[in-house]
């Protein structure tokens, strides 16, 4: 129980992110947003129902993001969310922050 | 978790009532999924079924999901906590026994607990009905070398202080007498507050009808004025409101009604002082006060310091009046004047006061008894549900979440025993009124007011809290640690629960003890004996004032002429007559005395209380003549001066020798004046508890009325009854009014009651304080006895399986009886040991409100003790003997 609660607290942070930036490029429904974070981050997060449902839900009552039902390729009803203008603000601002923190850890963990 | 911002509130209303609709949404959305989920893998290779199989696996329990985003939305609190009391309200109708004992619990402990503060809130919290209350003061006069402390004032000390003090605005004096209010109707005695013209107006009251009295209305150039209270206006004038402007005619004289008092208007002052609540008649003084004579001291005081004036800053300025006046006059200095000032809040209360907050303190323990029974019991009820608990945490629920819902329980439980509670308080309210205490001014406004019910919530509230904490923090410790344990180790919540115990036995012992003084108090002082035999008599005043009778001679010639009527009366043994009526509130009259001929250092030390008697006082009241005679008919204004002194005085000056024939120097009364009179004395009495039942006081010296006369006399009949029994004096009533009026049919005949009834009105508040005290401390051992019973019986239950085995192996029932009960025994006993130490440290606090007992008195100690080990023993046998019963086959079978 330990380990999975860590891990999720590393991911609640960034996941938000990474939701935001799959969908700059178009809408996706639930399934197609962790489908598109797996493919970018070439396998590395894997982000379950569990975590994603929670996330999306908030980002949508922060306003960041909209939804609305349509259908899948394959003629499938599901629920579409889309970036709003204020949710790609926040993507840019976050995108920036994230990159000034990484620079600095990497910095550190080079240090001898 | 998340961080996130604080919910807007029309999210979160959006999100509390739309909830369904968002449910709906959701579950269709997981669905979806699910679907598209099932898809990829059909693409993949896998059949339908599988494939969807493997879909709802990964997706997981989609409750589980649905817990997820449901906590993250706003309003999640508020659904939280309407779940958390839906279910606890489930449970507790699922386990009517236990709702129904810990609401029971709660209701008493709680209830008792907002009676007695709705008292102390009547009596001691709220503000004086008068206008800017915080600014009344009681201003006193103290005799330092007599060692007299609250001793009323001359008009003269009122008049210097008005003038001189700084700090306070106005000053203002009331003396309460009788008087007799003749015209329409019967001729009726009521009690008359003499007052200075602006006592009224100092004290901050206004008229319902009319006006009070104005500056400069007293005196003897001031027209006759009277102002009147609610009660006489109704009763007498039947509520008129043309009354004012018209005449009463008051000791014979007509007095102009000026205005009515207010409704439940009362006059709340200092208990000892003789200034009752309830005052028909106000009166200016007829004369200037301030030029009677300095040593004779009346007014009772009240004053209303400046704005801006503390009481500290007063207090050190009447110090130095007080001083300039010992200096300037020798009435003054001699017996080392001093003045003393109090907020009249406090000094009105300083009897009343001491017994509500011991009652009080009482009452908490009782709460806390009742806290620690209805923890108890949660402690119980969690112990059973272990395995709940743990598989809920096992389920994702979170410590929180677990600690809020059972704390939901316990306040919800808390509540519902709070609301039962009002229904107790208000019950137990009106049997404590119901005791009439006396001397409890604005006691009868008592009852379940905002402040109360406020105190009442946050009782309730504390007691939820508190009793919640316990199974919280046990269950929390046991189902985190050891999971699925087919019986919880118990070792926390027993621990918990003999905490418990060991407090309900102290607490209990504490109050058994407290009640157990408290009512040997009050039997001590149905034993008293107050100096006099008042079975079997009855007494009844009357007051002579006014143009019929103008002098001594004629007031003399009427009681003479009263005593022969009243002693005439068939089935009347003897008659007397006294101007103070023992244990009556009229103000006492005392002054000094010394021997004749004693040199100055003697003079002005001693003080006795004075009485005026008529012959045939002594054998009426039931006072025994220890040596000489009583005053007679002879003794009268021709002959030399005689009285008849009592044991005390006569041991106090002549120790040793017979005081009769001795001379003292003592005061007689003369057409009103006060004169230092020197007489011989006649006769030495058995000593009369005349102020308190409680006490010896003063000395007494008794002065023949024909030779000391004044306006009022107290009349003593004792009915003449077969021997060893006191013959019923009340039927006398009716030839005693018709003997007086025949003598004048404008007399009143005041206060016609029995001798008995001034004895028992003064064990009127010890009889109240020993009752409340006596039920708190049975509602304690009802309430430690069912907790000890609930405590053990639980235990039993927990370990029916092991004794099951133990007798199975042949046990000897004794040695499983001592398994069971032991523990519980032990913690008794520890109990009684921290009772008896708290005991010892507190009952010192109640010192000051015992008679004829020490607070540490061994033998209410032991029996106290005694009481409560035999509660608690009880308490352990009767659930253990149910076990020792039990088959052992059915124990074992028996999953506990």
């Amino acid at each position: 129980m330990a380990d999975a609660e860590s891990r999720s607290d590393l991911l609640a942070g960034t996941l938000d992110l990474l939701i935001l930036k799959a969908l700059a490029a178009e809408p996706l429904h639930g399934l197609g947003v962790s489908r598109r974070i797996a493919q970018v981050t070439r396998g590395e997060f894997d982000v379950k129902a569990g975590s994603l449902f929670p996330a999306l839900q908030k980002l949508e009552q922060e306003g960041w993001l909209s939804s609305e039902w349509g259908r899948s390729e394959t003629n499938r009803r599901a629920k579409y969310y889309s970036l709003t203008k204020a949710g790609r603000r926040h993507l840019a601002g976050k995108t920036r922050r994230w990159n000034r923190i990484a620079a600095a850890i990497r910095l550190a963990l080079q240090a001898t | 978790m998340m961080p996130r911002r604080p919910p807007t509130l029309s999210s979160v209303w959006r999100h509390f009532f739309r909830r369904e609709a968002e449910e709906r949404d959701f579950a269709e959305e997981i669905e979806a999924h699910v679907e598209l989920l099932a898809e990829e893998r059909v693409a993949a290779g896998m059949s339908e079924a599988e494939a969807r199989r493997a879909a709802r696996i990964e997706v997981g329990g989609a409750e589980q999901v649905r817990e997820a985003v449901r906590d993250v939305r706003p309003g999640r609190r508020l659904e939280q906590l309407v779940q958390d009391l839906r279910y606890a309200a489930r449970g507790l109708r699922r386990s009517p026994t236990f709702t129904a004992a810990a609401i029971l619990t709660l209701a008493l402990g709680i209830g008792a607990n907002g009676a007695i503060f709705s008292v102390l809130d009547a009596v001691l919290l709220r503000p004086l009905p008068y206008d800017d209350p915080s600014r009344l003061v009681a201003v006193w006069t103290e005799f330092r070398s007599s060692g007299q402390p609250r001793v009323p004032a001359s008009g003269h000390e009122m008049a210097e202080i008005g003038r001189r003090s700084r700090s306070l605005a106005a000053v203002a004096g009331i003396w309460v007498g009788g008087g007799a209010v003749t015209g329409a109707g019967e001729p009726e005695q009521v009690r008359v507050g003499n007052v200075t013209a602006n006592f009224l107006s100092v004290l901050g009251t206004h008229a319902q009808e009319g006006r009070i009295f104005r500056a400069g209305e007293e005196g003897a150039s001031a027209p006759a004025l009277v102002v009147i209270s609610d009660g006489l206006w109704r009763r007498r004038f039947g509520a008129d409101p043309a009354l004012v402007g018209r005449s009463l005619r008051l000791d014979g004289r007509l007095h102009t009604v000026v205005g009515v008092l207010p409704r439940g208007f009362e006059m709340i002052y200092a208990r000892d002082a003789s200034v009752p609540a309830e005052i028909d008649v106000w009166r200016p003084f007829r004369d200037d006060v301030a030029r009677r004579p300095r040593d004779l001291g009346f007014l009772r005081m009240i004053g209303r310091l400046r704005p801006g004036a503390s009481v500290a800053a007063a207090s050190s300025e009447l110090d130095a009046i007080a001083a300039s006046l010992r200096r300037e006059f020798r009435e003054y200095a001699t017996p080392g004047l001093a003045l003393s000032i109090e907020p009249l809040r406090r000094d009105a209360v300083r009897e009343a006061r001491p017994i509500l907050l011991a009652l009080f303190g009482a009452v908490g323990m009782v709460t806390l008894i009742a806290c620690a029974n209805v923890a108890n019991l949660l402690l119980a009820r969690a112990t059973r549900r272990e395995r709940e608990i743990a598989l809920r945490a096992a389920l994702g629920a979170t410590r929180g979440r677990i600690a809020r819902q059972l704390l939901t329980e316990s306040l919800l439980l808390a509540l519902l025993g709070g609301a039962a509670s009002l229904a107790v308080a208000a019950g137990a309210l009106r049997a404590l009124l119901a005791l009439r205490p006396a001397g409890l001014a604005r006691i009868q406004s008592a009852g379940l007011s905002f402040p109360v019910i406020a105190f009442t919530f946050a009782v309730t509230a504390a007691v939820g809290l508190l009793s919640g904490l316990a199974p919280v923090s046990a269950a929390l410790g046991r189902a985190l640690a050891s999971r699925f344990q087919a019986r919880g180790s118990a070792a926390a919540s027993s621990r918990a629960q003999r905490t418990l115990v060991l407090a309900e036995v102290a607490l209990g012992f504490l109050l058994v003890t407290g009640a157990g003084l408290l009512v040997r108090t009050f039997v001590g002082l149905l034993h008293a004996d107050p100096g006099f035999r008042s079975a079997g008599v009855l007494t009844f005043q009357v007051g002579l004032s006014g143009s019929a009778y103008p002098d001594d001679a004629s007031t003399k010639r009427l009681f003479r002429r009263l005593l022969e009527r009243v002693e005439a009366i068939p089935g009347v043994d003897s008659a007397g007559a006294v101007s103070h009526l023992p244990l009556d509130d009229y103000p006492n009259w005392y002054d000094y005395y010394w021997r004749e001929g004693a040199p100055e250092s003697e003079r002005n030390a001693q003080m006795a209380d004075h009485r005026a008697i008529l012959p045939g006082y002594f054998r009426s009241a039931g006072i025994a003549l220890l040596a000489g005679r009583d005053v007679s008919l002879n003794d009268d204004s021709d002959r030399p001066n005689v009285i008849v002194v009592d044991e005390s005085l006569a041991r106090r000056t002549w120790p040793g020798r017979s005081a009769l024939g001795k001379r003292l120097e003592v005061v007689f009364i003369h057409e009103g004046s006060f004169d230092p009179t020197v007489a011989e004395v006649v006769g030495v009495v058995r000593h009369v508890r005349d102020r308190s039942l409680a006490e010896d006081g003063r000395g007494q010296v008794y002065v023949p009325y024909l030779q000391s006369a004044r306006e009022k006399l107290a009349f003593t009949v004792r009915t003449s009854a077969p021997k060893g029994e006191g013959g019923n004096p009340e039927a006398l009533a009716r030839p005693v009014r018709e003997a007086v009026a025949s003598l004048d049919r404008d007399l009143a005949v005041a206060k016609l009651r029995t001798l008995d009834s001034y004895v028992a009105a003064a064990r009127q508040s010890t009889r109240f304080t020993a009752a409340v005290a006596a039920a708190l401390a049975g509602v304690a051992l009802l309430l430690a006895f069912v907790g000890i019973y609930g405590v053990v019986a639980c235990s039993v239950a927990a370990r029916t399986g092991e004794i099951g085995v133990r007798m199975a192996l042949g046990g000897s029932p004794a040695r499983i009886l001592w398994l069971v009960v032991g523990q519980t025994l032990k913690t008794t006993a520890a109990g009684l040991a921290a009772g008896l130490a708290a005991a010892l440290a507190l009952t010192g606090l109640i010192a000051r409100m015992l008679y004829g007992i020490g607070p540490r008195d061994p033998a209410t100690l032991a029996v106290s003790a005694a009481v409560l080990a035999a509660a608690g023993l009880l308490a352990s046998l009767l659930p253990a003997r149910r076990a020792m019963r039990v088959y052992p086959t059915d124990a074992l079978r028996h999953d506990a």
